[in-house]
């Protein structure tokens, strides 16, 4: 049997091989890709070169081929394209790791230096994420619970409904459609949710709140259904416990058998499962992100698609998939944390 | 397993399935939607993959479905071809021994809004020298408004072959016009007739009744309802002739068929029908492969046991860390913006067996240790025989649920990939049909029935296997059932 920290350990360590294999991959994947475009960026740096060289020196005694052939060395070895292909898959790898993505050739939030662009979508996302998350949440839980008490009741039939519907719908999709009625036909909310650049402080404040309804209205419709339907499996599978027989035959008021009681007792799954279903949504509130053009990951991926921005593409699987591995290992040190029983990983317990 | 038991078995499933209400809706989609995948080319035509890639320039850009018309107070001309069928031509020799041939269309105008232009398409002749061309006149009669003339001379001008005749924008259309105004008293004023020249909005003018002033028929054209006549004359000199057979006369409507089309004039029913094909390919294939690697692999492991059960589980937990969108994202960039429709397949399949295995290992654990498999092994059945014959099938029912449950998924993932614009541009899909819809700015410009549809398809068909699934689970798993 493993100890909690040793498991913990055994996590951390599972997290940090995969990050290393897939900045292994994008890195074995980019150099081959960067070859192509680097070759072809030197052969124009250097033509530029000799032209405004020519015209500086008209009749200089230089030789063009000599010329452009000494340059091209000097960008190639610059660049270190002269290195072996491992050598260099390697560099970029550890590049990668410390957050050193190279530059973008457009400039993208005021910068070109990937990392930094990356750093100003970041919060963003995460701000829109959290927010949204939260409040699914709290209406899955309370509609969740509320179904499990009255099973086969009008409500619990149209969450199970909900969930099924939601589950099958893309969540990028159902922005377009919220656009299209509360932006283009009914204007309420902005069609674009780019904060306005003008505004500071208070003003910001209340410009970004505003913009950011759209979005989290669509990510909280489409989450909830899901999030309440599992709520209630799981509770409906507490509420048969002899526990909640026993609390109830001592006469605890209901109210606090199924919040004090049940509830409690189904957290650690409960939690568990959001935490999973808040990574797995994550892919689909990125994309639905690019729909609104709230400036986050989301944003820069579709840019970076349109624009062929590869160090983008590099940077942000990399930080995506630390924060699917950050997500991954709180999920398990929650449920360890809530479930007193579980001192040691689900593998170990089969 | 023997054929009697079998047939046996599959009846008691068919009659426990049968009071499943969602799992009988599930059923009846997805016969719907085999039925509409297979017969794509005959609900449409079999060439519209070809076509998709391509402007469909007979077709209006950004036009709503007809049936909207009926939706709305104001009513706009739908769109209508003509082809060489439709067209009755006249063959005839003048005077002077020119071939003359000739059609008439009579249109039927009963709308609010008239057509955006009217366009003949492939008029071929095999002239050789623009002294030869063949020569076009164009006229259209309109129905009788008192007091003005109603025949409209449009042109007379000798055609190349194959050219495309917009009349809306047609300088010589434009000046006839407005020398036919004024033959009928129009007030024109001269500055603005310069403009006119230019910019005139031929269509709504000829579809319009007349009023003294031209600028009260441009701002507040009244519509002249009624039958038109679209008369054509092509002249061909001796030894010219004229191919008619690839011509198309258009009526460019504001509304085009059963679901509009889209920015590049694309009919987007055509679009949905064949859409099916790949959201149902790539659903199926992606979930059948995804649990049959799982559950043998979830198996083997629980059967191998020791080190080897331990290895494969890291391995499974490796898998499952790995964020699917990113990496195929990625991946998608390497292949050069586009991933094929095959390797797709094959991606989902490579992140889709982690979580079946995993259950199937643990339900693999526990039936390795009933009675039957110790007598089994007891009569020397070897392991094979074991795993197929005696842990695999017990596994069948969750393999089934499964593979409808994890149809969605994958139909999702292919249109988040194609949405994003990394699809494989040689199929029709409704991701990309929704990406194009939003790089054209569809939501932003209310164009509802370029965004609407392909994503309610993609819903309907998610909505079909989770249905079925979620039926499947209660009916094969009865321990399971909840209230």
């Amino acid at each position: 049997m493993m100890g909690f920290g040793k498991y913990l350990l055994y996590r951390l360590f599972n997290a940090a091989l995969i990050l290393f294999f897939v900045v292994l991959l994008t890195s074995t994947l980019f150099v081959k890709l960067a070859d192509v475009t680097l070759q072809s960026q030197i052969q124009e740096t250097v033509q530029a070169e000799w032209n405004a060289y020519a015209q500086h020196h008209p009749g200089g005694h230089v030789n063009q081929s000599e010329f452009i052939k000494k340059r091209t060395q000097y960008w190639i070895e610059y660049y270190g394209l002269n290195k072996p292909y491992r050598t260099r898959v390697w560099e970029t790898t550890i590049k990668t790791l410390k957050f050193d993505f190279g530059q973008t050739r457009q400039t993208i939030f005021g910068t070109r230096d990937a990392a930094k662009i990356i750093k100003v979508a970041l919060p963003r996302t995460i701000l829109l994420f959290t927010t949204a998350q939260i409040i699914v949440i709290l209406i899955g839980i309370l509609l969740g619970v509320k179904c499990a008490q009255k099973p086969g009741s009008t409500l619990d039939r149209a969450i199970s409904i909900l969930a099924m519907v939601t589950a099958s719908l893309p969540m990028w999709w159902f922005g377009m459609v919220m656009i299209l009625i509360f932006a283009f036909k009914l204007g309420w909310f902005p069609v674009n949710s780019f904060p306005d650049p003008n505004l500071t402080g208070l003003a910001h404040v209340k410009d970004v709140l505003w913009r950011m309804v759209l979005p989290v209205v669509t990510i909280v419709t489409v989450l909830f259904g899901g999030w309440a339907w599992t709520t209630r499996n799981i509770m409906i599978g507490t509420m048969q416990e002899d526990f909640i027989m026993a609390a109830r035959a001592k006469g605890v008021p209901e109210r606090k058998v199924i919040y004090g009681h049940a509830l409690r007792a189904a957290a650690p799954p409960i939690v568990t499962m959001t935490i999973f279903s808040l990574l797995s949504s994550f892919g689909g509130a990125i994309i639905t992100e690019a729909v609104f053009n709230w400036p986050g990951m989301g944003r820069l991926y579709w840019i970076a698609l349109q624009q062929n921005e590869t160090t983008l593409i590099v940077g942000l699987t990399y930080i995506s998939t630390l924060l699917y591995l950050i997500g991954m290992i709180l999920a398990d040190l929650t449920y360890a944390l809530l479930d007193p029983r579980v001192k040691v990983g689900a593998s170990a317990s089969m | 397993m023997r054929w009697v038991d079998m047939k046996d078995s599959l009846k008691n499933f068919w009659n426990d399935f049968r009071r499943e209400k969602s799992g009988m809706v599930g059923l009846f989609l997805l016969v719907l939607l085999i039925f509409t995948a297979v017969a794509a080319p005959l609900i449409t035509s079999p060439d519209i993959p070809q076509r998709w890639k391509h402007y469909w320039l007979e077709n209006p850009q950004n036009a709503p479905p007809t049936w909207s018309n009926y939706l709305s107070s104001v009513r706009k001309a739908p769109n209508v071809v003509y082809t060489y069928k439709d067209l009755h031509i006249k063959e005839s020799k003048d005077a002077s021994g020119n071939t003359v041939y000739s059609f008439e269309i009579p249109y039927k105008y009963d709308y609010q809004v008239p057509v955006k232009d009217i366009v003949i398409f492939n008029l071929a002749s095999n002239a050789s020298s623009p002294n030869d061309a063949p020569y076009i006149s164009i006229v259209l009669k309109r129905p009788v408004q008192d007091g003005y003339s109603s025949v409209v001379p449009l042109m007379n001008e000798t055609v190349s072959s194959n050219a495309t005749i917009q009349l809306s924008t047609n300088p010589q259309v434009r000046m006839n016009v407005l020398r036919w105004l004024k033959q009928n008293n129009v007030h024109v004023d001269p500055v603005l007739e310069f403009q006119l020249r230019a910019t005139m909005d031929t269509m709504t003018i000829l579809f319009s009744q007349i009023q003294p002033d031209i600028q009260d028929m441009i701002t507040n054209p009244k519509p002249l309802h009624g039958t038109y006549t679209l008369l054509v004359n092509v002249t061909a000199k001796p030894g010219i002739s004229v191919d008619f057979s690839n011509i198309k006369v258009v009526f460019m409507g504001r509304t085009c068929g059963l679901m509009g089309t889209d920015d590049r004039g694309r009919d987007i029913w055509a679009g949905l029908v064949w859409g099916s094909r790949v959201s149902l390919t790539i659903g199926l294939a992606v979930a059948v492969l995804s649990v049959l690697i799982g559950i043998l692999y979830g198996v083997t492991s629980a059967y191998l046991g020791g080190w080897k059960d331990e290895f494969m589980q890291r391995f499974n937990e490796f898998m499952a860390s790995i964020p699917t969108l990113p990496i195929l994202i990625l991946l998608g960039v390497y292949f050069g913006g586009h991933i094929m429709l095959w390797q797709l397949v094959l991606l989902l399949v490579a992140f889709g067996w982690v979580g079946i295995a995993k259950v199937a290992r643990s339900m693999a654990l526990q039936i390795k240790e009933q009675t039957y498999i110790e007598a089994a092994k007891a009569l020397g059945a070897g392991t094979g025989r074991i795993v197929f014959k005696h842990i695999v099938p017990q596994l069948l029912p969750y393999a089934f649920a499964q593979i409808a449950l994890g149809v969605p998924g994958a139909i999702l993932s292919e249109a988040s990939l194609s949405f994003l614009g990394l699809g494989d541009p040689s199929k029709v899909t409704w991701g990309q049909m929704l990406n194009e819809a939003q790089r054209a700015g569809a939501a932003v410009n209310g164009y509802w029935w370029e965004v609407i549809p392909p994503g309610l398809a993609i819903t309907l068909v998610g909505l079909t296997f989770v249905l079925l699934g979620v039926a499947l689970d209660k009916v094969l798993n009865p321990r399971l059932r909840r209230i």
